[in-house]
This record gives structure tokens, C-alpha cells and sequence, in this order.
């Protein structure tokens, strides 16, 4: 497994001899290929279909970030790894009302487990109102819920002030960590679901028809509280990301370059940091967490085992 | 796993000096470049293999020098950077 590499600077990404160079005025560093499992570009960088040739040929998925770090698409490579069954069988599970309710369900339980232990909320009302949830929009309240009640506990673990969320621009510093740190996690989902047979457009939870890789969005999910909002906490708790990390302007804040640099550091930490896996009786990362809830969700859709979400704190 | 790869290669005559771009340009495909003619990084047993099997291919094995340090995990094991200037390994940039 390569490394996932993050580029904060603006540059210019070109093929040189066989491998991936970055160049701008100030620096020039070569990235070994074979190193790289995926890139996170957070700034204006400009490349060359050569370029991306290459990344295509490795497998190599490249996400874009804008300007003010809103997530823009990812450079998906031609899929090597397809199955039809599968696609066959992820659409069965949709279009079966009860099927897709039991998915969606799963998703919005684990994001609840996860992060009623993880902020020590009252999980039992929110696991009976899922419980009761007749159709989708009564999960996505219920998630909806979830989250309101974790900001405000947010607002007390930080100090900082939230009000309420606010997107497209978000409106202070804690939105703007939010949504920065939800496309991360958003983003690296994607990341794993290349390397699975699965099909990204395909979900459960959010409707299919928005435009973009839905499936993601589900599993980020569970992965959310874990992998963001408690680095959001601790980045601000250890003084790591300060008032002066985020600049206004046009009205809106967002994260400065050298704070997107943080978090972006902050996050690869975290993914490559393991816990020991009780039923695998071995260490796993962050990131290989991921692709087993991947792998788990295929085994439930080749009904082999049913799909339990991630619990954070049984692992 | 991490690797440290040195080579010296003899570029006495034009041969050599071919030898030598062409170990550096295989090698830097795999891991990053850290001084003259050291890499370091990390990588996969298979990839291992695959950046050895090619070197071999380019090298002179009676006039060249290329060794390969590795570890199979960094427990017991120091790096330390006297210079200024940025981690030529990091994979944020």
C-alpha cells in the first residue's frame, strides 16, 4: 500500500521521467509513483493530460479542491475492477423499499453509535427513533437530530461559537472546519470504494440522483464522527488551529492555506494510525477500517452476512 | 517496509554515465530522492522485488556498487535531520 499524498501549495503537476514532479517557484519534488495511493490537491494546480495519464495508469485518484478548499471532483480512472453481479444486486437493494430502509437504517445507526460514545451523547432516543422510522426522510431526520445536538456539544468542548450550520459559504470558523473536514472523509471514501467492486453511484441513504458519488456519502457516515469531528475537537483543544488559520473575506471564513496544511497533516495521522481489531485479532489503520465497512456492505449485498455498522468503541 | 537505497556507479567512461541515469530514474519512481545517490522510503515487499528485478537489468555488477538497507519495521530505529529544509520524505508538500 502507497501513501496518500497532499499538495497545499500551487503548482504545476507534470510527468518527468515515468514519475509524478510538482514544481513551482519555490519548490521542484518529485513524488515516487509507485508511492502514491491517491492525492489530495488543495490549491490551484495545474496539470497536463500526460499527467493523468499516468495516474490513470496507476490507479492513482486525484481529488481537487478549490480555492477556498470546497471539495470540486476527483479525477476517477478508468475502473479496473467491475462486476456486474454486484451492480445488479447494489440496484436490488435500492429499488426493494424494506432492503434499502434496512441499509439507510444501518448507516445513520452507526453514525449514531459512534458518535454518542465518542461525545458521550444520549444515544437510546435516537436509536428508538430510528427504530421507528417508516421511510427515508424519517432516518435523515433522526440524523439530522443527531447532529444538531452534537454541535451545541461541539460549541462546549471548543469554546469556539458555531450558532448553526451554515454551508456555500460557511459563516465562521467551526462551519468552515466542518464542511472542510466532511469532504476529507468524503473524499477518502471515495478513495477506497475505487479499489472495491462496488459502484459509488449507487446508495442507500441519500438519493441516488444528486449528481455525485452518493454511496459515499452513506459510508461517510459512520466515518464522520471518527475521522473529523473528533479532529476537529482535538486540533482546536491542542491549540493547533487558532483564530489566525482563517482568514475573511468576501463575508465568509475559510481555512487558510497553512491551516488546511494542519488539518490535512492531522488527518493523514490519524489514517495511518491503527487500533487492534477484535474479530480480525490484528492492528489495522484508519484507512483499511474503511475499506472493510466496504467489504462488509458487499457481503451484504451477496447475502452472506448482514451489514452491522462500524462500532467505534466495541473494535 | 523501509529501504535505504546507495549506489555508487562507475561513470569512467560514457557507459557509466547512462548506468547511473538510468538507476536514478528507476529508483525514483519507487522512493524519494534524499541526497546525490540515496532514496529512502517505504514500500511494499512485491514493489521490492519489481524495483530490484529492474535495477539489476541496468547495473553493472562487477564495476557498480548498490546496496539496499531494510527494515521491516521502524521499532529501534532513529532519523535525524540536523539541516534545515523540508522532510524530503513527507508526503504533504
Amino acid at each position: 500500500m502507497g501513501r496518500v499524498y497532499y499538495i497545499t501549495h500551487s503548482g504545476e503537476l507534470r510527468r518527468e521521467e515515468n514519475t509524478i514532479i510538482f514544481e513551482n517557484s519555490s519548490i521542484k519534488k518529485s513524488i515516487p509513483i509507485e508511492d502514491i495511493d491517491e492525492l489530495f490537491l488543495f490549491s490551484e494546480v495545474s496539470t497536463n493530460s500526460k499527467a493523468l495519464a499516468l495516474l490513470s495508469k496507476k490507479g492513482v485518484i486525484a481529488h481537487f479542491f478549490n480555492h477556498y478548499g470546497y471539495y470540486i471532483g476527483s479525477f476517477y480512472p478508468r475502473e479496473t475492477n467491475l462486476s456486474g453481479f454486484l451492480l445488479i444486486k447494489q440496484v436490488e437493494h435500492y429499488t426493494n423499499t424494506q432492503k434499502r430502509l434496512y441499509l439507510a437504517k444501518a448507516f445513520v445507526e452507526g453514525a449514531i453509535v459512534n458518535l454518542s460514545t465518542l461525545f458521550g451523547l444520549r444515544k437510546e432516543d435516537y436509536l428508538f427513533a430510528l427504530r421507528e422510522a417508516k421511510n427515508i426522510p424519517e432516518v435523515m431526520k433522526v440524523e439530522a437530530d443527531l447532529r444538531k445536538d452534537f454541535y451545541r456539544r461541539l460549541e462546549q468542548e471548543t469554546g469556539w461559537e458555531f450558532e448553526k450550520r451554515t454551508k456555500r459559504p460557511p459563516q465562521n470558523p467551526l462551519n468552515a472546519l466542518i464542511s472542510f473536514g466532511n469532504s476529507l472523509v468524503y473524499a477518502k471514501v471515495l478513495g477506497e470504494v475505487y479499489h472495491t467492486q462496488l459502484n459509488p453511484t449507487v446508495s442507500y441513504l441519500h438519493e441516488p440522483s444528486t449528481k455525485r458519488f452518493s454511496l459515499c456519502l452513506d459510508i461517510a457516515e459512520v466515518f464522520k464522527p471518527i475521522l473529523s469531528d473528533v479532529l476537529i475537537v482535538k486540533l482546536i483543544r491542542d491549540g493547533v488551529l487558532q483564530e489566525y488559520h482563517f482568514s475573511e473575506e468576501l463575508n465568509f471564513t475559510y481555512l487558510s492555506p497553512e491551516g488546511r496544511r494542519l488539518f490535512a497533516k492531522a488527518f493523514d495521522e490519524l489514517l495511518e494510525s491503527t487500533v487492534r481489531h477484535r474479530r480480525l485479532k490484528r492492528k489495522i489503520s484508519h484507512r483499511q477500517l474503511i475499506r472493510l465497512e466496504l467489504y462488509k456492505l458487499i457481503k451484504h449485498l451477496l447475502a452472506e452476512e448482514n451489514y452491522r455498522p462500524l462500532n467505534y468503541a466495541s473494535l | 517496509m523501509w529501504i535505504i537505497l546507495v549506489y555508487d556507479i562507475s561513470t569512467e567512461n560514457r557507459e557509466g554515465q547512462k548506468r547511473l541515469n538510468k538507476v536514478r530514474k528507476i529508483a525514483k519512481r519507487y522512493i524519494n530522492h534524499v541526497q546525490k545517490s540515496v532514496f529512502e522510503g517505504n514500500i511494499t515487499k512485491s514493489k521490492l522485488e519489481r524495483l530490484k528485478s529492474e535495477l539489476l537489468q541496468v547495473i553493472n555488477k562487477k564495476e557498480d556498487s548498490l546496496i539496499i538497507y531494510i527494515f521491516d519495521d521502524l521499532v529501534d530505529y532513529k532519523r535525524e535531520i540536523l539541516t534545515e529544509g523540508e522532510d524530503p520524505t513527507s508526503n504533504i508538500l
